[in-house]
């Protein structure tokens, strides 16, 4: 089903905003720097861009407006002939038709400006075609002002149209000028519509919603027509016409017999026949309103007699007034019924209904044995209803009694007698923030027994079983005991007697270990980098020796020649070159028969121990040299060849975020 | 006299409560709006009792009960379970069921003379259910559906079943209930009538969603008002054509 929601049509701007805000969203939108010695193609890049760009928003918001105005060919006829009504359908139609060219004709102009600017050679001719383009598509635009401004006049009124579904329970009121429609729609739905004593109050359809058989009805109040013919009608007349000619529903016909209305029963009849035919196949309802006034027994036997054709016709005519609300309901009640009656009547010649006939069956048990299955219903709920109901007709008689009494005064001391008991919510909100669900309250155990602490059960084993309650005591046993033990010393380190001996080891140790760090000290200082003393001054002493630490060690008592024979400054070689001391390393064996003997040795033979590890070693190298030749591609060992030293792409152009080599 | 609610912004009222004439187990939620319009309805004929099994809210799709006795899933926890005895009054029995279909509310439906089930229910299920909940059991399916707890809803004077259900089998279901039946929905259309409504036998809890029509219809099967049953296909038919087709 189609719902007809107006409201959401975007705003029509006027041709000057139109234009402006395209151009400006154009100069915001593109890229606005080109200068003239850039390459041509880039120019001229650069202005076909805003010109596409401009043709196309202008193409786009033509485009919204021509979708969102509803078509009249495809909207329910009722609203098609409303707005034929009110707009004019002619100039509506015209109005989106020439929008729909002047989008055609800017999408031309942009086309051929495109083409145009394919040949213009320098920056100034390419600017210049632009500014020719976007100023076309401007006066375009310009040309559309009374459409754009009316398009929006008519966008302001869809929106203020009332909401009419066309297809729902509808109730159409209609009738003379004056006659009380505005007061009956008032009556019976909560659409306050205005009423006043002139006629012409309402000037528009009026739509108010009423409940009635568990559904929903939509009441249209129509403005009031006169007696003429339809060509002769005004908008306000049409509108009602409109409803009544394309809504299917049942239309209740106002008579007012009293002629306040300022015209007569003849009129109002006259009127009712000549707008029968808007009538055929809808029920109708003759309303005879203002009865307070003249009832419709009391008139006249010549207006008795014009009303007889409505009984030829059988159709039904009922009186009330909207001032003492007499028959007000009734009038309701028999125009629903009629339309209910009506419609269904109408489905049930449809397909329609067979979809719905299981859900109108009511499957009525056959008895299977002979056993009741009676409900379950307390007698608290029994005892409750009959309290409300009894409470429902006091209250009925009371207000019979005195009903000028003050609803509020008589309801204030009711409501305090009949306490109600405090909800969880009550006490909720009472709380608030404070509040934690209590979930053991309502238990249906005795009060003393509600918030017994629950034994924690674990694989059917009660926990509490399991512990030895003497536990505390025994811990605390245990921490005297070890207090007592702590206290006694009995973890307390032993303390070692020292002797005299051990005592002096002990000194000579530290002094020992005392006269070596200042030895170590002395040296570091001697091994400076910094700046040595000219060569006019005497040269420093060789500071460590074999025979400085023999008299080092000898001042604080140590005699280390005689207890270190084999130590290690004793294996160093004297200062003369005599051989007759045999060499402290192995002798290097004359591996290739060399003649000559302390020469030095070529590169790839120093520092390798045998002619089979120079060989291993030789091969090794030749193989890495050929590795990496053949994979850079290089004539030889030596060959260092860098391809491009500068490639240009990591070297032109501005710099962005990224790092120098990385682009 | 049925009732519009709405638990936490959710419609499904018969999730988050289980309804019987002996209790109703209503959800633990965030405010206790939604338990005071059970406590204010019920609260002084049958305990109204805050619950969760296995840790979950949605309790009325997890158990299945009446005014007999309380099948749980073996999901529950201990605690849970000691909970609800504690709360539960003494003549309705607690049982914890070892069920592969675990969400019982969804494969049963029952009210206290009757049980429909689903037709893969454990034989085992099936035993403990007639004999704790005191009911005859049907296998049976809702408009070709075997979660027949989700798509009927019954209690002792009324059911309500899956829209779909044709009206032969709706003849069919309601000569195996003994009750009057009728398809409908609730909640504005939705077909899960069991998970979108409680009832028992004089009070009915639907979603807040639920219109006018689909309360009217519930009202007058389940008989909580002056109307009987018939008068769906009687003084109301007119509406609910209107409505429907």
């Amino acid at each position: 089903m189609v719902l007809y929601n107006f409201k959401k049509i975007a705003v029509v701007p006027t041709s000057k905003d139109f234009i402006d805000f395209t151009l400006s969203k154009t100069q915001r939108r593109t890229p606005c720097v080109v200068h003239k010695h850039y390459k041509i193609s880039r120019i001229r890049g650069f202005y076909m861009r805003k010109i596409r760009f401009t043709q196309q928003n202008f193409h786009d918001r033509l485009s919204q407006i021509i979708q969102e105005f509803p078509k009249l060919d495809n909207v329910h006829p009722f609203y098609a002939d409303l707005m034929n009504v009110l707009y004019d359908k002619d100039h509506y139609k015209i109005a989106l038709g020439q929008l729909n060219h002047a989008r055609h004709l800017i999408d031309n102009v942009g086309k051929d400006y495109l083409r145009l600017l394919k040949f213009g050679d320098s920056l100034y001719r390419c600017k210049q075609l632009k500014r020719a383009a976007l100023g076309r598509m401007a006066t375009i635009m310009k040309r559309q002002a009374s459409n754009l401004e009316y398009l929006e006049q008519v966008r302001q009124h869809l929106a203020r149209l009332p909401s009419i579904d066309p297809y729902t329970r509808t109730i159409i009121i209609c009738g003379f000028p004056n006659v009380g429609k505005s007061s009956f729609i008032n009556k019976i739905t909560r659409a306050e519509v205005e009423v006043q004593p002139y006629a012409f109050t309402t000037k528009s359809l009026y739509v108010g919603h009423t409940d009635y058989k568990y559904l929903r009805w939509q009441v249209i109040d129509t403005p009031g027509i006169l007696d003429h013919p339809l060509d002769e009608r005004n908008v306000i007349e049409m509108q009602a016409v409109t409803a009544l000619a394309h809504l299917r529903a049942i239309v209740l016909y106002f008579l007012d017999p009293s002629g306040q209305c300022g015209h007569s029963i003849s009129e109002q009849m006259s009127l009712f026949n000549s707008i029968k035919p808007l009538f055929n196949n809808k029920p109708v309802l003759v309303v005879a309103n203002k009865s307070d006034v003249v009832r419709i027994e009391d008139i006249s036997e010549e207006d008795k007699e014009l009303l007889k054709p409505l009984e030829e016709n059988n159709i039904p005519l009922l009186s009330m007034s909207t001032l003492s609300e007499e028959g007000v309901s009734e009038v309701k009640l028999q125009a629903c019924e009629a339309l209910l009656a009506y419609r269904i009547e109408n489905k049930a010649q449809t397909k329609k209904l067979d979809g719905i006939l299981n859900r109108l069956h009511v499957a009525i048990p056959k008895p299977r044995d002979d056993k009741e299955r009676l409900p379950f219903i307390p007698d608290s709920v029994w005892i409750k209803k009959l309290a409300k109901t009894k409470a429902a007709a006091n209250q009925e008689v009371e207000m019979d009694e005195d009903e000028e009494e003050e609803e509020d005064e008589e309801n204030a001391p009711k409501l305090g007698k009949k306490k109600k008991k405090k909800t969880e919510r009550d006490i909720e909100m009472e709380m608030g923030d404070d509040y934690i669900l209590d979930l053991k309250k309502n238990y249906d155990l005795p009060d003393e027994y509600k918030y017994d602490i629950i034994p924690e059960i674990w694989e059917g084993h009660n926990i509490a079983d399991y512990i030895d309650p003497e536990i505390f005591k025994k811990l605390e046993e245990l921490e005297k005991e070890e207090n007592i033990r702590d206290e006694a010393g009995y973890y307390a380190t032993p303390k070692i007697e020292l002797d005299s001996t051990i005592e002096d080891i002990k000194k000579l140790a530290a002094q020992i270990r005392e006269r070596k760090e200042i030895m170590k000290q002395e040296s570091r200082i001697a091994a400076t980098t910094k700046p040595k003393l000219p060569r006019t001054s005497t040269a420093s002493a060789r500071e460590r020796s074999v025979s400085r630490l023999k008299s080092e060690m000898a001042r604080i008592g140590v005699d280390i020649d005689e207890k270190a024979k084999d130590a290690n400054y004793k294996r160093t070689r004297g200062r003369s070159r005599s051989l007759s001391k045999p060499g402290l390393k192995r002798m290097r064996l004359n591996s290739a028969g060399d003649s000559r003997s302390m020469s030095r040795a070529p590169r790839d033979k120093s520092g390798v121990k045998d002619p089979e590890t120079r060989l291993k070693l030789k091969k090794i190298a030749h193989k890495a040299i050929a590795k990496k030749v053949g994979k850079m591609g290089l004539k030889g060992e030596a060959d260092r060849f860098i391809g491009t030293k500068m490639p240009k792409h990591l070297f032109s152009g501005k710099r962005g975020i990224g790092k120098t080599q990385r682009r | 006299m049925a009732t519009r609610v709405q638990f936490e912004n959710n419609n499904e009222v018969g999730v988050f409560t289980k309804l019987t004439n002996a209790y109703c187990i209503v959800a633990i939620g965030g405010s206790e709006n939604y338990y005071s319009v059970f406590e204010s309805e019920l609260a002084e004929t049958v305990p109204v009792i805050h619950a969760s099994l296995a840790g979950c809210r949605i309790i009325g799709r997890m158990c299945v009960g009446n005014r007999h006795g309380l099948l749980v899933p073996s999901s529950t926890t201990d605690t849970e379970l000691q909970h609800l005895r504690n709360s539960l009054p003494d003549s309705v029995c607690l049982q914890r069921v070892e069920e592969r279909l675990s969400a019982l509310g969804n494969v049963i439906v029952c009210n206290d003379y009757v049980a429909l089930v689903h037709p893969d229910l454990d034989r085992e299920t099936e035993e403990i259910l007639a004999d704790v909940l005191k009911v005859e059991v049907f296998r049976q399916t809702v408009a070709s559906n075997g979660l027949v707890g989700s798509y009927a809803i019954l209690s002792n004077q009324g059911g309500l079943v899956h829209p779909h259900t044709s009206t032969q089998d709706l003849d069919e279901l309601s000569s195996l209930l003994q009750v009057p039946l009728v398809a409908g929905t609730v909640n504005r259309g939705s077909e899960v009538v069991g998970a979108g409504m409680v009832v028992n036998d004089w009070a009915a809890f639907c979603g807040m969603d639920t219109t006018s029509t689909e309360i009217s219809v519930v009202e007058s099967v389940f008989k909580l008002n002056d109307a009987t049953p018939a008068a769906i296909a009687t003084t109301m038919r007119a509406s609910l054509i209107d409505s429907m087709a």
